[in-house]
């Protein structure tokens, strides 16, 4: 017993300082720190109280457009990710042939550099060159100025991010293979319809995977910051400033590291709610096998 | 009436096969040009730095170069040394993964075998570290490496973490792998004489060589695709990764766009590679990760 237990603080020890000096220490100096004003203008941190959040919310001219840009983000990039992802899952679970060769087709974008990634769209977005404005003026629409014009950039970045999300279509995948296929079959006799069948069958019974995946790309999406370093420096204006460029900003280019820690603690409580609020509900539509439900 | 019915089902059987024949060309149809649209990028990208800039600008632009145009990869070379910022990327990457991976399964194994005080606390803290984002401690993480310990323009920030714990899911994943271990082999061996640190080696690494493949491959793309550290806590040019290559090339060449993505399609080259030789484990690992429910 003592021989197990001093292993285990063996094999643990590597994790402890992980999650003291990694995790959770960083996390209350980030706490701590967005009281203090340190960096620009102050050489040694100085306890400010409430005064970061109050800057935050009244008289920052970036702070609300970014947490709007954050979660519209989010918003297109997940339910983007999502349909397109559960769509192609379920056309690879089809018997068709050359099924490895698609599912590689698919996942690939997920295994390329995300900084070469976006160099690459931005020239697929280039506003008179680029294929998608060829595309477009071959449909008979006028030219888009899409991640240079404020309107469009936001959309231009979410179809990157769902074009990104081959991980989640594996993930269907596996869940969808799982599915007994009697409970289709049944639901064919009973005269369901493949609209039906999918609302009534497929759905329940990959609910746990649908709220894994939803979480991941929530957690994934509201995280977003690579766009903004890699292709538009949070331009055109303000319209692609997501909060954690924002932070990245005041922190790494302006030098105020404890108004950056501000921000940083409000993203925090909104990824916070965001994710109590997909734990509460999913209790009620998540459906687990052998439930007597 | 018997008869008759069977010959009806019978012609249903033959309908309903010709149906789903029909369902799975339909299918076989919309993945061919889905997948079509997914590879349009990375082909435009392609075909785009095998051109001289004139083509490049052309309209109505061409799908295939006339000329292919591989001496612009030797021509980008020249401001973007690949072969430098691949193997500084390696320097970070491949120390990292092992650590990671290393520390994880010491990890795991402790939380899935070993009986020590505070072992229910120890797990719920790091399954809480799940939903610390890592944007968030960026800012005082920052300050402990260049202000507290002094450390600036090194991969250390980069590579450490990677040895305390390998993130809290990859400890996660390890250990549901070996719950599944059946525990009379431990016991065996205990009565043999082994202690628990022999028995991880002995037997439990054997025997969960998969898992810890999945999770090397994991920590690979999350490394992979990190650019937000890098551009943190690296200065100067000849430490840069192939990400931050990029960007800088992307600002110091402007619009010369067939270089640029002869870069970009460089830089795709080591995940694809890397991908179809570990495309089996990669597969399985995503779909492993996905039924933790």
């Amino acid at each position: 017993m003592k021989a197990e237990s001093r292993a285990a603080w063996i094999c643990l020890a590597p994790s402890i300082v992980g999650l003291v000096f990694i995790t959770y220490l960083p996390l209350a100096s980030m706490f701590v720190l967005g009281f203090f004003k340190w960096g620009k203008g102050a050489p040694d941190p100085v306890f400010i109280d409430l005064e970061n959040y109050i800057r935050l919310f009244t008289a920052d001219p970036f702070f609300k457009d970014s947490i709007k840009v954050t979660i519209y983000f989010s918003f297109l990039a997940v339910t983007g990710s999502m349909i397109y992802s559960l769509f192609i899952a379920m056309l690879l679970n089809r018997r068709v042939p050359a099924r490895g060769f698609f599912r590689a087709v698919f996942y690939l974008p997920y295994v390329l550099p995300a900084m070469a990634v976006f160099l690459g769209w931005a020239w697929l977005y280039e506003a008179n060159f680029g294929l998608f404005n060829y595309i477009l003026t071959g449909l008979g629409i006028e030219k888009i100025r899409f991640i240079a014009d404020s309107r469009y950039v936001v959309l231009s970045l979410a179809l990157i991010a769902v074009w990104l999300s081959g991980n989640l279509i594996v993930i269907f995948l596996a869940g969808l293979q799982n599915v007994p296929k009697v409970y289709h079959d049944a639901a064919e006799i009973d005269g369901a319809n493949g609209w039906q069948r999918f609302r009534h069958v497929t759905v329940p019974c990959m609910s746990p995977i649908i709220f894994y995946n939803l979480m991941m790309a929530l957690i994934t999406n509201m995280q977003v910051v690579i766009p903004a370093l890699a292709l538009t420096n949070g331009g055109p204006g303000n319209s692609s400033t997501f909060m954690t460029y924002l932070m990245y900003r005041y922190a790494f280019i302006s030098n105020q590291l404890g108004y950056a820690c501000g921000i940083a603690f409000v993203f925090f409580a909104l990824i916070s709610v965001f994710t109590i609020i997909l734990f509460a509900t999913s209790k009620s539509w998540i459906f687990y096998e052998g439930d007597s439900h | 009436m018997g008869f008759q019915g069977l010959s009806f089902s019978a012609k249903g059987i033959r309908s309903r096969r010709r149906q789903e024949k029909a369902a799975n060309a339909a299918t076989l149809v919309i993945l061919i040009i889905l997948g079509a649209l997914v590879l349009l990028p990375v082909w435009w990208m392609f075909r785009s730095s095998l051109m001289t800039n004139k083509e490049l600008y052309a309209y109505p632009p061409d799908f295939f170069p006339d000329r292919w145009l591989f001496s612009n990869y030797r021509e980008t070379m020249k401001y973007f040394p690949f072969f430098r910022y691949f193997a500084n990327t390696m320097t970070i990457i491949l120390p990292s993964v092992i650590g990671g991976t290393i520390t994880a399964t010491m990890g795991g194994y402790a939380f899935a075998r070993l009986r020590f005080r505070g072992k229910n606390l120890l797990f719920s803290l790091c399954v809480g570290s799940m939903l610390v984002p890592t944007v968030v401690t960026l800012v005082p993480l920052y300050i402990m490496w260049t202000r507290g310990l002094r450390v600036v323009d090194s991969y250390l920030p980069l590579i450490f973490p990677h040895f305390c714990g390998g993130g809290a899911f990859n400890i996660f994943l390890i250990r549901q792998f070996i719950k599944t271990i059946p525990r009379e082999l431990d016991e065996a061996a205990t009565i043999d004489g082994a202690g628990p640190l022999c028995i991880l080696v002995s037997i439990i690494i054997p025997a969960i060589k998969s898992a810890m493949i999945v999770v090397a491959l994991l920590l690979f793309i999350m490394l992979w695709n990190d650019l937000m550290q890098q551009m943190v806590y690296i200065n100067s040019l000849e430490k840069y990764t192939i990400a931050l290559g990029l960007q800088q090339f992307k600002g110091s060449l402007g619009t010369d766009w067939s270089k640029l993505m002869a870069a970009t399609c460089m830089s795709f080259v080591p995940g694809i590679v890397f991908y179809l030789i570990g495309q089996r484990y990669f597969v399985e690992g995503i779909v492993m990760t996905g039924m933790k429910n």
